[in-house]
Formats: structure tokens, C-alpha cells, sequence
């Protein structure tokens, strides 16, 4: 069969390879923010945080290219998707550039300080699952795996799971010899928060996926929790089975 | 609990309504089959457009729902094709009444060689409406967005309007007698891009009166006016190397255009094709 539109059709693959470099940039600066914290290197979160610029400018231009495909060659099916996928990735993964300058400016913040060994084991393993998180996403970004993709939200209760632990771990140091300041307690919370919200945008970024790879727009968790409620009220009025989670 | 509670085929009251029912055709010339497996129902008062690439028996298809294959020599349909349940190509029907309520509009604009009003007015007179004249003449010519345009020279020849007008007169001839469906074959092929727009919005406007079946090129148009759409395609038989359409897919539009179901729609409706 022979391809009618190649220029078209060169330009979106231009396009999915600029997106994985830019998810392969994150990927990449993330374990060198989480060893720089650990480390109190300045040095490194200084050459990290300079570094975003090129990040954000890998993204403009994908925004770019995405707009004027839209613009001037009315991609359908397949190919709609791929570029509205492509625009939603594109905030996703420099959001998550974002959040890894986020976690290098509160080594700034936090310099100086000793943690203690079982938040050095948290933030480690904090940092390890965000990493993966946002690897997978990108694998099932470039394999077109859907299955791979919706796995995500499930693989991310561990990354919540660890930094509710990692919140607990930072009250119990309070009460430790070496007490945090109010300050540190903070900006070591905030920094968790930064991990935990780098899971989320790889979970984003997995229903994007989703739909490019089957075109149906997954549901959105608060969204099926709004529908039972709303089917439960219909029936009987009665309180959802579980809890809103923290 | 209802009378119906077991009937599981009895649909809701708000379930569109068929105006045709199209099962298994087939429309042959001669000993040559052009179209095969076309089974599709055509929703009252929806747009349904037919895209596919030349040669893929979609304008075939359409000249079917007015029994215009008859004028062909040899041309020959069978399987079932039901106009508000009954049997189109049924002996009994007159192909003449078929063509009264079942209009068509060409992909060149063709009024005859009279006036504005002869041309809008000529199907009613032919019907012996004599009566009211004016009033039809204005109403149709205001449902096909012509009349601002028009009513100040409705004396002077058609001809003397631009294409886009043309084919706005050509609409508006064909609703003066009160049609049911309006068959659309490739309308603003030959109209720029502002006549064009005219004749959608027109097209949109008027199918709460009408049900639109329009076969057209134009991938785009088909997205923007239709509620469903037919992807229609051609195969060729590696023995005799004879060219046969056949439907492929028929959903609605945004269904076609955003996910569809048949590797060949996506392959033609991204342009992976040829």
C-alpha cells in the first residue's frame, strides 16, 4: 500500500520523538536531583535546574509543531490522536521537568542539613519509583501499550504509599534528638510532594496513552466515583462504600 | 411492568426513525457486479454523507435510493431496499412518485434555461399546482438561503447567477415539491470555498424538515455536516480484475473520524491509502 501523506506523516514522528526525548531529559535529571539531595550537592541541583531551560524549549517546540499540524493538515483518527496525545504529554512531562527543579531548589533550601537514615531510605526509594513510573510511561508511550499504560495508576499506590511514610517519618524526627526546624519539616514535605506528584503526571500521561492507543478517554477515578455516587442515589440514598483516600 | 416487558426488539420511543432500510444490496450492469454488501439504515432527519475513493460505487449507491439506476441500461439491484417499509424496487411503486419525494441534487449546478422563478416553480406546476405560486416560490427559495439574494429580480434568468447561487436554486428547486429525503451528489465539488460553506450551513438548517443523504470527496465536509457516515471502498477480483465497491463501515461521523473500527477507514481517512 502506498503512503499518500509521508511529509504528514514524517512530521508526526518527528513530534513522538521529541516527546520521548523530552520524557528521556526528566527521566534522566530525576535520579541526579534525588542523589544531589542526598548528598547536599549544590553543584549537581544548580546544573539541573539550568538545565530545564532546554527542556522548556524542547517543549514550545512541540506545542509548536502540534499547532500547525492541527492548523493546516486536519488530522483524523489515528492521527488526531496522536497529536492531541502528543499536546497532552508535551504539559505532562514538562510539568514533571518542573516539579524535578521543584525538588532541586529545596536542596538549596535544605542545605546543610543531616537526615536521618530513614528518610535518606525514603526519599531513595521515592525517587526510584518515580523514576520508573515515568520510564514505563514512556515505554508504553513508544510501544503503543495500552495494558502497560493503565497499569500506571495501579503501580502508583506505592509511590503514595511511601511518601505517607516518608510524612509519618519526618513528625517522628521532630521528636529525635537532632529536632527539625518548622522550616525544614516543610520543605522536606513539600519535596515528598514533588515525588508523589511526579507519579501522578506519569498516571496522566498513561491515560493519554490509553486513549491514543484505543481511542476511548479512560475514566478519570473522581469522575466513576461521581457516576456510582449518582447511581447509588438514584436507587437508595446511601454513602459511597470507601472513603475519599488522603 | 408493560405489556412490551419481553419484547426485546421494541425500540425506545426516541430511537431514530429509518427512512431506508438497505440490506445485503447489490447493483449490477450487466454481468458486471459495481457494488456488493451494502447494508446500512438511513436515520429520518440525519445527514448521512458516503465518502470513498473513486470507483468505490458510493454514487452508485445513492442513485439507488431514487430509483435513478433505472434510467441506466442493464443496471440491476438486488437485495433489499425498504423506503419507509416498503420494497423501493417493488413493481407495484412508480418511480415517478419516488422521484417527486425522493429529490437530487447534482455535483454540477443545473438550473434549466428559464427564469428564477420558472426554475423553483416548474416541479409544482408539473404536479398541476397552480395555487400559490408565489408563497412556494418565496418559501423554498428562503429555505435554500437564496431569497435575500434573489427576490428583486426573480424574473431574470437563472443562468445569470453565480455557481454557488446556482446550486442554492437547484436545492431550493427540489424542495418546492415537498420532498422527504434529498439526495446530495458531490453538491459544492464545483463551488469555492465560501458557496461551499453556504451550502453546509444550508444543509444543516434544513434537515430537521429533511433527511440528507450526500455523497461527496471532501473528507472535511463529510466531518463537519454529517451525523453518520459510510466508508465505502473497492476491491478488485485478482481473476477478472473487475473493480467491485463495497460498504465498510458505517457508524457515526465521529466515530469514523476519531476511532474507526476497520483498518481500511483509518488507513483512508488518514491518508495511508493509495
Amino acid at each position: 500500500m502506498d503512503e499518500l501523506r509521508k511529509s504528514f506523516h514524517q512530521e508526526l514522528d518527528d513530534v513522538r520523538a521529541d516527546i520521548v526525548k523530552l520524557a528521556a531529559l526528566v527521566t534522566e535529571a530525576l535520579p541526579r536531583a534525588t542523589e544531589a539531595l542526598l548528598n547536599n550537592d549544590l553543584v549537581i541541583a544548580q546544573d539541573i535546574i539550568v538545565n530545564d531551560d532546554e527542556l522548556d524549549l524542547l517543549s514550545v517546540g512541540i506545542e509548536e509543531s502540534c499547532l500547525r499540524i492541527l492548523a493546516l493538515q486536519n488530522p483524523m483518527a489515528g492521527d488526531m490522536r496522536a497529536v492531541v496525545t502528543a499536546m497532552k504529554l508535551n504539559d505532562e512531562y514538562e510539568r514533571s521537568g518542573d516539579l524535578v527543579v521543584n525538588i532541586c531548589k529545596g536542596i538549596r533550601r535544605l542545605y546543610g542539613l543531616q537526615l536521618s537514615p530513614q528518610l535518606r531510605g525514603l526519599i531513595s526509594q521515592m525517587g526510584d519509583e518515580a523514576t520508573r513510573l515515568l520510564r514505563l510511561s514512556i515505554d508504553a508511550y513508544f510501544e503503543g501499550n495500552a495494558g502497560l499504560a493503565s497499569a500506571l495508576d495501579d503501580m502508583d499506590d506505592r509511590l503514595d504509599d511511601l511518601q505517607e511514610d516518608y510524612i509519618q517519618a519526618i513528625f517522628d524526627d521532630q521528636h529525635q534528638e537532632q529536632e527539625l526546624t518548622t522550616q525544614q519539616a516543610v520543605q522536606l514535605a513539600m519535596v515528598g510532594r514533588f515525588y508523589e506528584r511526579l507519579g501522578d503526571h506519569a498516571v496522566n500521561a498513561g491515560e493519554r496513552i490509553q486513549y491514543m492507543v484505543t481511542g476511548e478517554v479512560p475514566e478519570h477515578s473522581a469522575a466513576a466515583r461521581l457516576a456510582e455516587r449518582t447511581d447509588e442515589g438514584q436507587s437508595e440514598a446511601g454513602m459511597p462504600d470507601e472513603p475519599d483516600p488522603v | 411492568m408493560s405489556d412490551h416487558a419481553d419484547d426485546v426488539t421494541a425500540e425506545p420511543a426516541d430511537a431514530p426513525r429509518a427512512v431506508f432500510h438497505v440490506e445485503d444490496l447489490r447493483v449490477y450492469y450487466g454481468d458486471f457486479r459495481a457494488v456488493t454488501d451494502v447494508s446500512m439504515d438511513v436515520h429520518d432527519n440525519e445527514i448521512t454523507a458516503m465518502i470513498g475513493p473513486s470507483g468505490c460505487g458510493k454514487s452508485t449507491v445513492l442513485r439507488c435510493f431514487n430509483r435513478m439506476n433505472d434510467l441506466i441500461p442493464g443496471a440491476r439491484v438486488e437485495g433489499r431496499l425498504d423506503y419507509h417499509s416498503i420494497p423501493l424496487y417493488d413493481h407495484k411503486v412508480d418511480p415517478v412518485e419516488v422521484r417527486r419525494r425522493i429529490g437530487m441534487v447534482f455535483q454540477k449546478p443545473n438550473p434549466f434555461p428559464k427564469s428564477i422563478y420558472d426554475n423553483v416553480a416548474y416541479g409544482p406546476r408539473v404536479a398541476g399546482n397552480k395555487k400559490g405560486l408565489d408563497d412556494l416560490v418565496e418559501q423554498s427559495l428562503r429555505k435554500a438561503a437564496l431569497w435575500d439574494e434573489v427576490k428583486d429580480r426573480l424574473k431574470n434568468s437563472a443562468m445569470g447567477l453565480s455557481g454557488g447561487q446556482q446550486q442554492r436554486l437547484c436545492i431550493a428547486r427540489a424542495i418546492a415539491v415537498s420532498p422527504d429525503v434529498l439526495l446530495m451528489d458531490e453538491p459544492c465539488s464545483a463551488l469555492d470555498p465560501i458557496a461551499t460553506a453556504l451550502i453546509e450551513e444550508l444543509m444543516v438548517e434544513i434537515k430537521e424538515d429533511y433527511t440528507i443523504i450526500i455523497v461527496t470527496h471532501n473528507m472535511q465536509q463529510a466531518a463537519r455536516v454529517s451525523d453518520r457516515t459510510a466508508f465505502f471502498t473497492a476491491e478488485v477480483d485478482p481473476n477478472t480484475e473487475q473493480r467491485t465497491g463495497l460498504l465498510v463501515e458505517y457508524a457515526p461521523t465521529d466515530a469514523i473520524f476519531s476511532n474507526p473500527q476497520d483498518e481500511r477507514t483509518e488507513n483512508y481517512v488518514t491518508g495511508r491509502f493509495g
